[in-house]
């Protein structure tokens, strides 16, 4: 863990970097298109990040929460004629918060692992409604999605390509990851640590686990759907496909691949398969089976993530400090 | 005395990176009973767990462990049951879910040894009646004692070399504890070697040839049970026990 | 058609539902593996059938076991990788390596079968039986009798067997069966040989039904999930009863109401149980199989 003065310092250092970076790239659309996905899909990443790194329940709903954003968006701005982003933002915010209440209160005295089929449940049906359902635009999807437009009274904020729409992405998950910062350091992020590694000692310091199962879900879910939202923008349309699986395991690997409850891992790992899907792939098949096996092999043989590699396996020392930074010590180790 | 069929030396066991054993040696000869005792959190079981190389914890377990002259301690603990160090554990001993009869039948052939008397259900029921009563009640159907005896029985019939058992007295009635103690000492005549662990030093005092105190972990006291029994820290132990 | 011929049909696909079922309920019940990859390996089994049978033009007597041979060496290299996480009960990690393996499959059998749809044409399921106006295949009626012959010979094996006595003792305890000289190890070995073989068998009995593609899979999870949270986890009984009990819902809800949405229907069926009577759903509820 970096002091805080190292903290205080390279954060802002690397996020100007990384805000320049396109441009230093080259500027290309090329170059911005896979910028503005790494912002995207790291930000859909980090609303799961939180229920498998903090709560340490495995969600496959997160990616109906992403298609929530993406299709409330959809629905508003070409049904509805809705212009303001201000308000499809809300929407999908509010869609995410209403599926991930159901889901929650459905599961919240079942085990974890009826809780994840019951997700995956969730997903395959919104995807056979997606694909069916007239009103989400069946097969075809919704289209002609306009540009996005955050204007306020006085100040026009819109973008009309991937360039334009950088600013905004990358703001976005500059505001996630902060978001996700403090959550770590609040009394919920604590509850979430003690629920996931003690069940027994959170109930008796009087923590209600299910409780708190519910209240990170709901907080996870708009995370998600911020992210569909601004996809829904990027792409200018919507269709079923934003349900597949790729989503989902694309973000898994990027909870799982630098290692568990690293504040910028999923944005590092996101970076590194997107570059390696849009500048070095063989193919969408071969691409398909290079996500899963890196998956499993993340899981099954380096399961502190690439991060664990360079660090010695110092685990569990005898620590003076308190016990929730001890836990919160022993999983950043 | 006979050459020793359980032999351990500087056995060291940690649950994570806490020191719960730090044991300079011990041998058991065949159908000698040793019995350790000691308070709660002395390391008695992790003692008899780490001999059969078993554990629901995940502890860190170093030393040799060495069963009539054979190293064991690399060996998984199905290995070294069916070698013959066998482990009646504290807590569970029985499944529940399946009858007497599928809980008395055994995983595996024992091959027929010197040393090693394999029991068949028939010989268990004559043992101990009172299973072959409940023959088709469950395991959980049964009383505390007579999931010891199911235990025990189980165990049996895997033809052990050494009998580990760890507090088979706890929760039984009196009577019942010297009926399995009983049970035990006469097993041991017939050439079976045992490691007792008991919380009940009394009882275990009338039953173990020599008694071993553990005390935080190392052995603090060991020698004949007539001997060592008026010990006055063994009476520390037992008043610690019952107070 | 007829009240009778979807009565029929729902019998049908009730056993479909069972055999596919089988072998998860069996590998949650003992191992306490909740395996993701589940929809893909019954994907896998149709199309090696699939490919033996038109492809290779191996009689279809013989793919099957092929595809059973297949599905049941990938469970076991599943569980060979997936063996510490296993042994630790890291259910998060197993999980999610299960669905890592589950796409592995789906972009690996899109790669050698293609991405459209097939058909596999069997001897059986070209030829109807009619009994009046009623009709099935004949493909039809060895589901049935496959799913009837799996589940009485499984429920014999575990009930009777010395194999189903050690099996029954792991799903209650593994660290007991340990100390009764069981290799724990290989039992969870077997448990998953047997999913992925019982899967593969399922997926190449029921395939000459509808066009198969290497996209599908996701369904079958679901009915599945739903057979197991309706019959009870490792319940060999259960999951046959509940199998066909779904398989008539579906019948009759896709014949009376929509086809597209059975799927959904039957989710909706799932959560309402899960509200209502969660049962061995419920926080610190025991594994076990029966």
């Amino acid at each position: 863990m970096k002091s805080k003065s190292l903290q205080l310092f390279v954060l802002p250092v690397l996020a100007i970097a990384a805000f320049v970076a396109p441009m230093l790239l080259g500027g290309g659309g090329v170059v911005y298109s896979a910028a503005v996905l790494i912002a995207i899909f790291a930000v859909m990443a980090y609303g799961l990040d939180i229920v498998v790194s903090d709560l340490g329940e495995v969600s496959l709903a997160h990616t109906v929460f992403f298609a929530a954003g993406s299709y409330a968006t959809a629905l508003l701005s070409t049904r509805a004629g809705v212009s303001s982003a201000w308000l499809t933002l809300a929407a999908s915010i509010a869609v995410a918060l209403a599926c991930a209440g159901l889901i929650g209160l459905v599961t919240l005295r079942l085990r974890e692992f009826v809780f994840s089929l019951v997700t995956y449940a969730v997903a395959v049906v919104a995807m056979t409604l997606a694909a069916n359902w007239a009103f989400l635009g069946g097969s075809d999807g919704l289209r002609g999605i306009p540009m996005l437009d955050l204007s306020l009274p006085g100040l026009t904020l819109t973008a009309r390509n991937d360039r334009e729409l950088w600013p905004f992405a990358f703001a976005t998950l500059v505001i996630v990851i902060y978001l996700v910062a403090r959550f770590r350091r609040s009394a919920l992020g604590a509850a979430a640590i003690m629920t996931h590694l003690n069940p027994r000692l959170a109930t008796m310091s009087g923590i209600d686990p299910a409780r708190v199962r519910l209240q990170v879900f709901l907080f996870s879910a708009p995370i998600s759907a911020v992210a569909g939202w601004l996809y829904a923008y990027q792409r200018a349309y919507v269709s079923a496909d934003v349900l597949e699986n790729y989503f989902l395991i694309l973000m898994l690997t990027a909870v799982v691949l630098v290692g568990r409850r690293q504040l910028l891992g999923p944005v590092a790992a996101t970076a590194l398969v997107l570059v390696q899907e849009k500048f070095f792939s063989f193919g969408g098949n071969v691409d398909k089976i290079v996500l899963g096996a890196v998956l499993i092999a993340i899981l099954a043989f380096f399961p502190e993530g690439l991060a664990g590699l360079a660090r010695p396996l110092a685990r569990l020392r005898h620590s003076r400090r308190e016990p929730i930074q001890a836990l919160t010590h022993t999983l950043e180790n | 005395m006979s050459a020793p069929v359980l032999e351990l030396k500087g056995l060291q066991v940690s649950y994570a990176g806490n020191r719960a054993l730090d044991l300079a040696g011990l041998a058991v000869a065949p159908g000698e009973v040793v019995g350790v005792v000691g308070a709660n959190g002395a390391g008695k079981s992790t003692l008899v767990n780490a001999v059969a190389g078993w554990s629901r914890g995940a502890p860190r377990v170093a030393g040799p462990i060495t069963l009539d002259g054979e190293r064991v301690d690399a060996w998984p603990t199905h290995q070294r049951v069916r070698a013959g160090l066998v482990l009646v554990p504290e807590g569970r001993v029985a499944f529940g879910r399946m009858t007497v009869e599928d809980n008395l039948s055994a995983a595996f052939a024992a091959p027929p040894a010197p040393g090693r008397r394999v029991y068949s259900r028939d010989e268990i029921y004559e043992l101990f009646p009172r299973l072959e009563e409940r023959r088709l009640h469950l395991g959980a159907q049964l009383s505390g004692g007579e999931r010891q005896m199911l235990g025990i029985g189980r165990a049996l019939m895997m033809g052990p070399r050494v009998l580990l058992l760890d507090e088979p007295s706890i929760g039984l009635a009196p009577k019942m504890v010297s009926q399995v103690l009983e049970t035990l000492r006469a097993l041991a005549r017939t050439g079976l070697a045992i490691l007792l662990v008991e919380q009940n030093v009394r009882a275990a005092i009338e039953v173990v040839d020599r008694l071993l105190l553990l005390e935080r972990g190392r052995k603090v006291l060991e020698g004949p049970a007539r001997e060592v029994g008026d010990d006055p820290r063994i009476a520390e132990a037992y008043l610690g026990a019952a107070a | 058609m007829t009240f009778l011929q979807q009565i029929i049909n729902g019998i049908v696909l009730g056993h479909a539902y069972a055999l596919v079922a089988i072998g998860w309920t069996l590998l949650l019940g003992v191992a306490r593996l909740v395996n993701f990859g589940h929809g893909q390996m019954y994907m896998l089994g149709a199309f090696v059938s699939w490919w033996a049978v038109t492809k290779a033009g191996v009689p279809y007597g013989l793919a099957l076991p092929m595809a059973m041979v297949i599905g049941g060496l990938f469970g076991l290299v599943m569980q060979r990788i997936m063996l510490k996480a296993t042994f630790e009960q890291n259910l998060v990690s197993i999980m999610i390596m299960t669905l890592g393996f589950g796409y592995v499959l789906n972009g690996g059998a899109a790669m050698v079968f293609g991405s459209t749809g097939q058909i596999l044409e069997t001897a059986l399921s070209t030829r109807e039986i009619t009994l009046g106006e009623l009709w099935l295949t004949w493909q039809d009626a060895a589901i049935v009798v496959a799913a009837i012959a799996v589940f009485v010979s499984l429920k014999w094996i575990l009930d009777a067997s010395r194999v189903g006595r050690l099996v029954r003792m792991v799903a209650e305890d593994p660290k007991l069966a340990m100390l009764a000289g069981i290799n724990v190890r290989w039992v969870y070995y077997g448990v998953f040989a047997f999913e992925g073989a019982a899967v593969a068998f399922a997926g190449g009995m029921v395939a000459p039904r509808t066009p198969i593609l290497t996209s599908m899979g996701f369904d079958e999870v679901i009915m599945t999930f739903v057979v197991v949270v309706l019959g009870g986890i490792g319940s060999v009984k259960g999951s046959y009863v509940a199998g066909v009990a779904l398989g008539l819902f579906t019948a009759l809800f896709g014949a009376l109401v929509s086809p597209a949405y059975t799927t959904a229907a039957a989710f909706l069926v799932l959560i309402a149980v899960l509200v209502l009577r969660p049962g061995g759903m419920s926080a610190g509820s025991a594994a076990g199989v029966h």
